[in-house]
């Protein structure tokens, strides 16, 4: 399984970066990592020239909800169904209902959302969302 | 005219810069007080020198923290740059710079020291009559060592790979080696004025879990570029790794070789000085255990015979600090330093020698490169993965090697990606490593990241 992965938007936070990477190679995934200062247009390019199975979005200072609406928009222009777009990290910017953060990103065209949540459990959920979709 | 003075009228014509008078700062330069220069310092001077961290964006509460500092006791006064300045985005500085100026409130997070020009920058150099360190982070840093040498700053940290790895994603590195062999070259010609300016690289890099040896090679490289470029001052530095036996080893190991390879490539006349960095991860939250770890760092850095300690602040985890704990933290680490002399020699034979091979080992496969310069061959290290610093957000960086703490607290080479070590040097590595049955690396990994906190 092929994953694009990196940090969206003005954000430099490469440890965590890192850290899902090595995580994502010891699970068996082929990682295409973009690093830190990601666009979201280069994500959909890297997920299309790599075939990817998976894109991973991560984001720790709250740049997320910015860069992350337009998803929808660039996800019309391709056929992306056979691709699981996931974003995980510190979603939200300040005091935030972390309840509605889920169903907003939802609702920008992620299908697994993780806001302050583990990074092995996350890609647990990752691995079992695989499995179910098989 | 040279074609660096060609350069150089080039990069001062910055309409940023008021008129900058040659003429004028070269007989500043060679007048200057020997006090306002480090190398003088570290000639005369057989304690370690204490420099803390700190700038601010106005002119007066930079004057006010370098009083509190000196009240502190202070060797060596730091002056650190507000990120605009280190992008060379001299129209946001200016702006941050007027409003801070009229709000009392601060809108940079460092000092902008082209706005602020070296005619006035200088008043409080030479009021003070004390060695400033420069601290940046930036690839392009021309015009701002032209303007802190020309305000009596006679040290300058940084360099090609230290000021790039661990700070940009995608800056040109060929450009970075080309833009600072400038910045060597115009302190190489102050050199021969007065005293000589001192070069400091910086050894922390992306300070999450490096490994020694890559470490040693970057500063042993960063320093042999520099004095290729006639610079006679320089020193080495790295910071505290989380093991006291690794920070002695890797001591022990840098001030031979890096003695060994400036003479082998010819400098023998440059003086070299190690300092050392108080540990440059996260910080707990505890200030009293920030306390406690500033202490012990202290004590190994008196262990490791550092000519120069730069400190934090038991404010660490919390912010930029304030003035006041900032020099609290310089009294207390030379309170600490006065029951620190006369210290036992320390050392672990089989861990210098394996660590000597590592760098030398690395060291040859850079000098074996086809390249014709030394700067290409470092470059072209670089991108073949021969050094790879762990955690560099850099895209050129081959982030290949993985690094774990053994049971000592020492970091090991887990995954050699492409460094050049032998079998051996990475045999020796790989026997010190014991990961729990059933242990997940990553999970290994962001405990050792944050053995302090």
């Amino acid at each position: 399984m092929k994953v694009v992965t990196g940090v969206v938007g003005n954000d430099i936070h490469v440890v965590a970066n890192r850290l899902i990477d090595i995580s994502l190679e010891e699970r068996g995934f082929e990682v295409f990592n973009l690093g830190v200062n990601t666009y979201l247009e280069e994500f959909m390019d890297a997920v299309i020239e790599t075939d990817a199975d998976v894109l991973l979005i991560s984001s720790l200072n709250g740049e997320a909800e910015g860069w992350c609406r337009d998803l929808k928009i660039l996800k019309s222009q391709y056929d992306f169904r056979d691709v699981t777009f996931m974003i995980g990290g510190n979603l939200g910017v300040g005091e935030m209902d972390p309840e509605a953060l889920v169903p907003k990103f939802q609702g920008y065209g992620f299908d697994l959302v993780f806001h302050q949540i583990d990074l092995n459990e996350g890609l647990d959920q990752l691995e079992a969302y695989l499995e179910a979709r098989k | 005219m040279s074609l660096l003075q060609r350069e150089r009228e080039i990069i001062l014509r910055n309409e940023y810069v008021d008129r900058f008078d040659f003429e004028e700062v070269e007989s500043f330069i060679r007048g200057a007080s020997k006090n306002l220069f480090i190398s003088h310092k570290f000639k005369t001077s057989d304690k370690m020198l204490v420099q803390p961290r700190g700038g601010f964006p106005t002119y007066e509460k930079v004057f006010g923290l370098y009083r509190e500092f000196k009240e502190a006791g202070v060797d060596v006064l730091p002056l650190t740059i507000d990120s605009n300045t280190r992008l060379n985005d001299y129209a946001t500085a200016k702006k941050m710079l007027s409003l801070s100026e009229e709000n009392d409130v601060d809108m940079l997070n460092g000092y902008p020291l082209i706005n602020h020009g070296y005619r006035t920058t200088r008043k409080m150099m030479t009021h003070y009559d004390t060695p400033v360190s420069l601290r940046h982070g930036t690839p392009d840093a021309r015009l701002l060592i032209e303007t802190a040498l020309a305000s009596g700053i006679f040290e300058i940290e940084g360099g090609p790979i230290t000021y790039l790895l661990p700070y940009s994603k995608n800056f040109p590195m060929d450009k970075a080696f080309l833009y600072w062999k400038y910045v060597e070259r115009v302190c190489a010609k102050y050199s021969e004025l007065n005293e000589p300016i001192n070069r400091e690289s910086f050894g922390p890099l992306s300070a999450t879990l490096q490994p020694p040896a890559i470490v040693l090679v970057i500063q042993i490289l960063e320093m042999l570029l520099s004095l290729e470029e006639g610079v006679k001052s320089f020193s080495v530095s790295f910071s505290q790794s989380g093991s006291m036996t690794q920070d002695i080893v890797s001591s022990n190991v840098i001030k031979k070789l890096a003695r060994k390879y400036a003479d082998r490539f010819g400098h023998t006349d440059a003086t070299i000085n190690l300092v050392y960095h108080q540990w440059m991860g996260a910080f707990p939250y505890n200030k009293e255990y920030s306390d406690s770890l500033i202490n012990t760092s202290t004590v190994i850095a008196a262990m490791v015979g550092a000519n120069k300690i730069i400190t934090k602040t038991r404010n660490e985890a919390f912010g930029i600090p304030t003035k006041e704990a900032n020099a609290m933290a310089v009294a207390n680490v030379q309170y600490t330093l006065g029951m620190l002399r006369g210290l036992p020699k320390v050392s672990d034979e089989e861990e210098e020698e394996n660590l000597s091979n590592e760098v030398d080992e690395i060291l040859e496969a850079v000098f074996n490169e086809g390249s014709d310069t030394l700067w290409r061959q470092v470059f072209n290290a670089i991108k073949k993965g021969y050094i790879d610093i762990p955690f560099s957000p850099h895209i050129i960086n081959a982030n290949e090697v993985i690094t774990i703490r053994d049971p000592q607290s020492n970091i090991r080479i887990l995954k050699k990606g492409k460094l050049p070590i032998s079998d051996k040097s990475f045999a020796f590595e790989q026997s010190k490593i014991k990961l729990g049955e059933g242990e997940r690396v990553v999970d290994k990994i962001i405990q050792d990241i944050g053995i302090m906190l």
